[in-house]
């Protein structure tokens, strides 16, 4: 049900998470069901929204939680997104913490990496 | 009791024993002759006291003989007492041998201790003569019947070898097998070239395979010029005869050579008998040949050539069916492709490497010209490029010469007159006659000149075409008037196609009146194009303010009238006032407009429809139909490019245009044709697409209600986003305002409508040139300040994102957000 918005696959050792099209308060309860299922065995997690084209605070609240339970689990996460757009935007208004996005996929999965 | 026949003469039996018809011979156990008759003597020529006592009988014999002695005759003797017919030869007393056939008894004393033998010696030389003779006679039956069954097979072969190269293959066995021939080689004579080729050999290691002319003074070319069986019966016949053959003799170890000429005839009827090779077989050891031998060989010449001139004939008539076959297949297969570029590749595909191991083409047509080449080892560039140059003025054809280093044939490729450029190539080894191939290859380079000359007549008619064309398509709708927009689309056919009839035309007739049109005229080309240009210059010219769709196509119907070529024609005709919103449309044959209105479904007009212009049959009663468009409508008018697929049911196309069409309502006009036209036809179609699209009016004001569903906020985004797209509100803002209002409906649905799911929010938005503002309302229940942190989130990112909040919680809640626009700030 999900698979227009979220699909799964690895970068180097990490799980990448790819998000895409409208993450609103419509499809972020399912869409964050989905992804908890499939990285929950992964060290390392990368989520790309560089395809998103909306993003609210449900899909805030969505990244938010995902990147604290993590945490709390000793794993490390990164966001990427790009440098313009709505998910930017949206994350720049919420003051999301720059230290965990990054503009740039490889560069991401190479910072998760070391 | 027995009575003693007296004969009627006296018999000495001394002189009978002396001078008895054979020789008798007695010798001790020791084999020492003790006594012999005059007979043997006689036959022998020795003295008696050469013998008697002093030889051994066995010391008379030959070699062989005393060894047959030794282990047959003395042990037999020895053990039976009698041996019988034993042949020996003695040697005589001048050393000739004398064949004999000897009986032998040996008698035994009391003790039966041997005593002496006692031999009878017949001459055989006749007998053995005569076993000589059933001997070879016997042999020689066996060898002629062999050569019989060896040219028996070789003849049958031959009948079943269809090509020169197979009759060789057969003829060339039959030397070893029928004479017992060392080795054998045939040698082929080229009537066209004048040079004998030897095509196959039993051992290629011996003789000398280099070509030569048929007046060269080789042993083989003299026995193929004076067409006779020659034997070189030795070394020394050859020295004296034929010198060259000498060296190959010597150093394969060969005495004699029969050099057998392959004639179509007897040669003795010299008349008519042509010589078509030679067949060469040498033996180790001097050889003479019977005159049986010879007559065997000359009839395996005559069967061979015979064989060799069939399998010509066959050859040269296959070659001939091939090259008929070839051309024919080679103009067809250059017809399928019209443009002139593909058409020489094509070309180049065919005789590379069917025919020829390389080849080119070079046409001087264009800026650049065309020069395209295939396969491996071009020719010498400069050498080449003289021939060219020399073919391109005289329009003649250079074929090349056996000991020309280019190697190649260059042919001009004339047609209408003109060379129109040149065709290399070099032919793959087999070719047959070189009167037939200059004939297949002029035919070849005559064909090729006028489809590649068709070709360029036809891309230069394209050019004209689509240069026509685009013209007549040229200069864009109108615009500037906010109160619509056109979007059209172009789209040509597969690179291959000419181009099409389809044309799409947007005129204002009034300043209040805009003219919306989409035709297709029957057929391609320049002629196509030149009527649509006319049809458009016709629509245009019969429009007019109190006009309207059904006039305007029936002074259409006259127009074909006098314009042909526009008969049956295409048209789909609208015009809307830009005041009312009413459009009013009819539609000649074509597909139906297709419409959508904001918020609806997408909608086929299928009213107002009459045949195409001027048809006969057709229903030509032409009407209108009108209806009133709400702002924000968009009407597309296509070709039937657009949808109609061989593969698939007219509805289907119908049915997958509506959808894409309302997949795309939010998208912005600009580039919508465009990506429609990408989706549903793609890039390589066989057919012209034509498309327009008018958008009406932009809404000022854009007001949805919608339920308190989460799932409404994404369609209502979806509505928002395309309206702000068509105000062309600045992607900033755009992506803020819509952020803005979608955390003001979460809001409504999240806290407002928390108990009620049936509730309803209202969202208006307007936009002007300074800025958005949205105003979102509810009727839900307030109940105090928030402790949600994520509805909290929302009401920040609503603050956030919008430069003015205002909450008014009076009735619901209504939250009014205004943000200036990037232009103004």
């Amino acid at each position: 049900m999900t698979e227009q918005w979220v699909t799964f696959s690895k970068i180097g050792d990490a799980a990448l998470v790819s998000l895409s099209g409208e993450i609103d308060l419509a499809n972020s309860g399912e869409i964050g069901k989905a992804i908890v299922g499939r990285i929950r065995d992964s060290g390392k997690v990368l989520i790309d929204l560089t395809t998103v084209s909306f993003l609210d605070s449900a899909g805030v609240r969505l990244l938010d939680a995902l990147v604290g339970d993590l945490a709390a689990q000793g794993k490390r996460a990164r966001l990427v997104v790009g440098e313009r757009g709505a998910a930017r935007m949206t994350l720049r208004l919420c003051a999301f913490r720059e230290d965990v996005l990054s503009t740039d996929r490889d560069r991401a999965a190479a910072e998760l990496g070391g | 009791m027995t009575q003693e026949l007296r004969p009627p003469w006296d018999e000495d039996p001394d002189d009978l024993y002396e001078h008895a018809p054979c020789g008798y011979l007695t010798m001790l156990p020791d084999g020492t002759i003790v006594r012999v008759n005059q007979t043997f003597l006689t036959w022998t020529g020795y003295q008696r006291g050469d013998l008697v006592g002093h030889r051994r009988f066995r010391d008379l014999l030959s070699a062989g003989g005393q060894l047959y002695h030794e282990t047959h005759y003395a042990p037999l003797l020895r053990l039976r007492d009698e041996v019988r017919e034993l042949a020996f030869d003695v040697v005589c007393a001048d050393g000739r041998t004398l064949p004999t056939v000897v009986n032998s008894m040996l008698a035994r004393g009391p003790e039966r201790e041997p005593r002496a033998i006692r031999a009878m010696v017949l001459d055989a030389t006749e007998r053995r003569r005569n076993e000589q003779e059933l001997l070879d006679s016997r042999r020689r039956a066996e060898d002629s019947e062999r050569r019989i069954r060896v040219l028996q097979e070789v003849v049958a072969d031959l009948a079943a070898a269809p090509t020169e190269a197979e009759v060789a293959e057969a003829v060339v066995r039959a030397p070893e097998s029928a004479f017992g021939a060392a080795s054998s080689s045939i040698y082929l004579i080229d009537p066209e070239r004048e040079t004998i080729v030897a095509v196959a050999s039993t051992d290629p290691t011996t003789g000398n395979w280099d070509d030569m002319p048929v007046t060269s003074s080789r042993a083989v070319a003299r026995v193929a010029e004076r067409g006779d069986l020659h034997v070189v019966g030795s070394l020394a016949e050859a020295a004296r005869h034929f010198p060259d053959l000498v060296d190959n003799m010597r150093r394969s170890g060969r005495d004699t050579v029969v050099l057998l000429p392959l004639t179509t005839g007897p040669t003795e009827e010299h008349a008519g008998a042509e010589t078509l090779g030679v067949l060469a077989f040498s033996f180790t050891g001097e050889r003479k040949l019977s005159d049986a031998d010879l007559s065997v060989v000359r009839l395996l010449g005559q069967q061979a050539g015979q064989a060799l001139d069939r399998a010509r004939l066959y050859d040269e008539a296959r070659r001939r069916e091939e090259r008929v076959t070839f051309l024919a297949e080679t103009t067809r297969a250059l017809d399928e492709l019209p443009r002139m570029l593909p058409r020489a590749r094509r070309l180049l595909d065919r005789l590379v490497p069917e025919i020829a191991d390389w080849a080119e083409v070079r046409l001087s047509v264009g800026p650049t010209g065309v020069q395209e080449e295939r396969g491996a080892r071009p020719p010498d560039p400069d050498m080449l490029a003289l021939a060219l140059a020399r073919v391109t003025a005289s329009g003649e054809p250079i074929f090349p010469a056996a000991d020309e280093k280019l190697a190649c044939a260059v042919l001009p490729l004339t047609a209408r007159g003109r060379v129109l450029g040149t065709l290399a190539l070099r032919r793959t080894p087999e070719r047959g006659s070189d009167d037939h191939e200059r004939a297949f290859l002029l035919e070849l380079a005559d064909r090729s000149a006028l489809t590649l000359e068709n070709s360029r007549l036809y891309e230069q008619e394209r050019q004209i075409a689509r240069t026509l064309q685009r013209s007549l398509l040229a200069g864009g709708p109108p615009g500037g008037d906010k109160r619509f927009t056109v979007e059209t689309h172009y789209q040509a056919a597969g690179q291959d196609l000419e181009v099409g009839g389809d044309w799409f035309d947007a005129f204002l007739i009034t300043k209040d009146r805009l003219a919306v049109v989409v035709g297709d005229v029957v057929g391609r080309g320049i002629d196509a194009a030149t009527t649509m240009g006319q049809l458009r210059s016709a629509i245009r010219a019969l429009s007019g303010e109190d006009v309207g769709p059904a006039r305007l196509l029936e002074g259409l119907d006259r127009f074909v009238d006098r314009v042909e070529s526009a008969r049956m024609a295409t048209v789909a005709y609208a015009e809307i006032d830009l005041v009312t919103g009413d459009l009013t449309y009819a539609c000649a044959g074509h597909l139906p407009p297709l419409l959508q209105e904001p918020g609806g479904a997408p909608e086929y007009l299928m009213q107002a429809r009459s045949a195409g212009l001027g048809s006969r049959a057709g229903d030509l009663r032409r009407t209108q139909e009108t209806r009133r468009l709400p702002a924000g409508s968009r009407l597309l008018l296509y070709t039937d490019g657009l949808i109609e697929r061989r593969s698939r049911p007219l509805d289907k196309g119908f049915e997958l245009l509506a959808r894409e069409f309302a997949r795309r309502q939010d998208a912005p006009l600009q580039g919508f044709t465009a990506g429609l036209a990408d989706t549903l036809v793609g890039r390589d179609h066989a057919d012209d697409v034509c498309l327009l699209c008018v958008s009406l009016g932009t809404e000022e004001r854009i007001e949805r209600t919608i339920g308190a569903d989460r799932m409404q906020i994404t369609l209502l985004r979806a509505d928002l986003r395309a309206w702000l797209v068509s105000h062309g509100v600045e992607p900033e803002t755009r992506d803020a305002v819509l952020l803005a209002c979608s955390e003001a409906v979460a809001n409504s649905i999240e806290h407002g409508y928390r108990d009620d799911p049936f509730g309803m929010i209202d969202v208006v938005a307007t936009v002007t040139a300074d800025a958005v503002e949205v105003k979102v309302a509810d009727r839900g229940t307030w109940r105090g300040p928030m402790t949600d942190v994520s509805r909290g989130r929302g009401l920040q990112l609503i603050r956030e994102s919008m430069d003015q909040v205002l909450f008014d919680r009076s009735d619901g809640t209504i939250v009014t957000m205004r943000r200036a626009r990037e232009a103004a700030a």
